[in-house]
């Protein structure tokens, strides 16, 4: 049993696969279902959420942290609604915060571009030329707020087991390699593999708790044990760890909580 | 007569693959081997061809008249030999110029990042860290050099049809997978798909025949037809239109020559300059 990710560009069928893919495994199917949740739990107007999770920060928006904060909480909601196995996941920013589950199967779909404009045309009843900058304005949103969060390309098919050019193959085809892939032992969930998934719910958890106060902050957790990383000036950070080690009685799982300050950030920090 | 293609981040990677495969479904492997044969046809050294798929565009290194001429010899050969057999052809660049073909599927390999990383570092007694940094540079020298040679990006997933990524997916799964897929009947060949690859083999026969003369051409062919497009001085469009139909006229399979002769802005500038 796996997670299974898919990323995909407007109009690429992504959706379609996700939904037939979820309806042969009879995994449950996830996508907006996520926002709502995030949205519902931290009481964030669904509209904010989806724009902050959808257009890359603008510079502003990089000194107040607005969108840093939402995607926290975004995050937090979805690591915990995949945590359970067994999952369809084919929104946004999804696949590169699994990245170091090994149980994951990461799928990127892609499409034509003339068969996405064409779908685009009929869709919005616009012409081609207006399709085509469409289209492509919102490949550019994607690409940039995939840079500014985790510094990785969408496109670089280096993220994905599998990329599948939905042209020559059909949705149906996409789902059957997509489940092939997904039945290999390889995916499957293990004790440790299910441990670094549990590990990853509590990073983001305990970051979604500090991130309003402490928005510089990155946090790393193996076995339960949770290092929480600062910049921050020496007081500032006696006030964070003052913070964290209260989070032990509030979030499950938390074995122990440090605050580390000034030392180097380790890559894997989220 | 189903091609499959095999590129790959990493040469071995690939050729372990495309053999596989081709042992596999009992097709012919068409890799490397072949360009000792395709110098031997044009009477030049077989490490030129190799520099020419291998070498990127530098100030110093080959000339680009000379890495053009060594591509188009590796193109029409490449091309002649999937006409005719069940190939998996791997190490010839062929995804960049076997485009349009039904019954072509292009797989791009890539290798497990971490055992590249482990392979190359060992390899050269070098630290992962530098072991990093060539690998990124080797990255980002295949993307210039295709866009440099065929004007397509090879790093670009929309080139393929597949993509399977060796980190963890196994090397006998991946070839499971292709040959799993080269069976669907999509990629059977009809009489359309081999009508076009005949043109593209007709329209690199042509170029290669034409590359030392006129270095600049561009050959498009359609059941016999060819349209050739050259860039050369007013006074002299006549005279080189007529010499293109020349050699071109000669090539079996051509029946009609028809030659696009634009002005040469640049070779004009210069001579008004005099």
């Amino acid at each position: 049993m796996a997670i299974i990710t898919i990323s995909r560009g407007s109009y690429s069928k992504g959706k379609e696969v996700a939904e037939k893919v979820a309806e042969r495994l009879g995994y449950g199917c996830l996508s907006r279902e996520v926002i709502l949740e995030a949205s519902d739990r931290y009481h964030i107007p669904e509209i904010k959420m989806i724009k902050a999770i959808h257009n890359a920060p603008t510079i502003l928006e990089r000194f107040n942290h607005s969108k840093q904060v939402f995607m926290a909480y975004y995050q937090s909601a979805f690591t915990q609604r995949v945590q359970k196995d067994n999952v369809i996941y084919h929104g946004l920013a999804g696949h590169l915060l699994l990245n170091e589950v090994p149980h994951v199967v990461k799928v990127r779909i892609i499409a034509d571009l003339n068969d996405r404009i064409q779908s685009e045309m009929k869709r919005e009843n616009i012409t081609e030329q207006k399709a085509h900058d469409a289209i492509l304005k919102d490949d550019e949103e994607r690409r940039k707020w995939t840079q500014s969060l985790y510094g990785r390309d969408p496109w670089d098919s280096a993220l994905y087991d599998l990329v599948i050019h939905i042209h020559k193959f059909t949705v149906a085809d996409a789902v059957d390699y997509i489940c092939q892939a997904a039945a290999l032992e390889q995916f499957a969930t293990t004790r440790e593999s299910q441990q670094k998934m549990d590990d990853l719910t509590l990073v983001c958890q305990v970051k979604t708790a500090l991130m309003e106060s402490y928005p510089e902050i990155s946090v790393t957790c193996e076995y339960g044990n949770v290092l929480v990383y600062t910049k921050a000036e020496e007081h500032i950070a006696h006030k964070l760890e003052t913070k964290a080690k209260t989070l032990g009685q509030k979030i499950d799982g938390i074995n122990h909580i440090e605050v580390h300050s000034r030392v180097p950030i380790p890559p894997n920090a989220i | 007569m189903s091609i499959i293609i095999i590129s790959s981040d990493s040469y071995p990677v690939g050729r372990e693959i495309a053999m596989k495969t081709a042992k596999n479904l009992d097709y012919d492997f068409l890799g490397r081997e072949s360009l000792a044969q395709i110098a031997d046809n044009h009477t030049i050294e077989e490490s030129k061809l190799i520099k020419a798929m291998d070498d990127g565009p530098s100030f110093l290194g080959m000339k680009k008249r000379v890495r053009n001429r060594c591509l188009a010899y590796i193109q029409e050969a490449t091309l002649g030999a999937l006409i005719n057999a069940n190939r998996v052809c791997q190490g010839l660049a062929a995804h960049l110029y076997v485009l349009g073909i039904s019954h072509c599927l292009s797989v791009l390999v890539l290798a497990d990042p971490e055992q590249i990383l482990q392979q190359s570092a060992s390899n050269k007694g070098i630290s992962k860290k530098e072991a990093k940094k060539l690998i990124d540079r080797h990255n980002s020298f295949r993307r210039r050099w295709s866009m440099d040679a065929f004007d397509l990006d090879e790093t670009d997933p929309s080139q393929y049809d597949l993509t399977i990524s060796l980190s963890q997916i196994d090397a006998d799964e991946a070839v499971k997978i292709i040959s799993e897929t080269i069976t669907y009947r999509r990629f059977n060949p009809m009489t359309y798909s081999v009508k076009c690859l005949h043109d593209l083999e007709l329209a690199a026969r042509v170029r290669s025949a034409l590359l030392e003369s006129f270095p600049n051409v561009i050959v498009r062919a359609n059941s016999g037809t060819l349209v050739v497009e050259t860039a050369a001085l007013k006074r002299e469009k006549r005279k080189r239109a007529e010499a293109i139909k020349a050699v071109a006229g000669k090539i079996p399979g051509v029946e009609y020559v028809e030659v696009h002769v634009l002005n040469d802005i640049f070779r004009q500038a210069a001579e008004s300059f005099r």
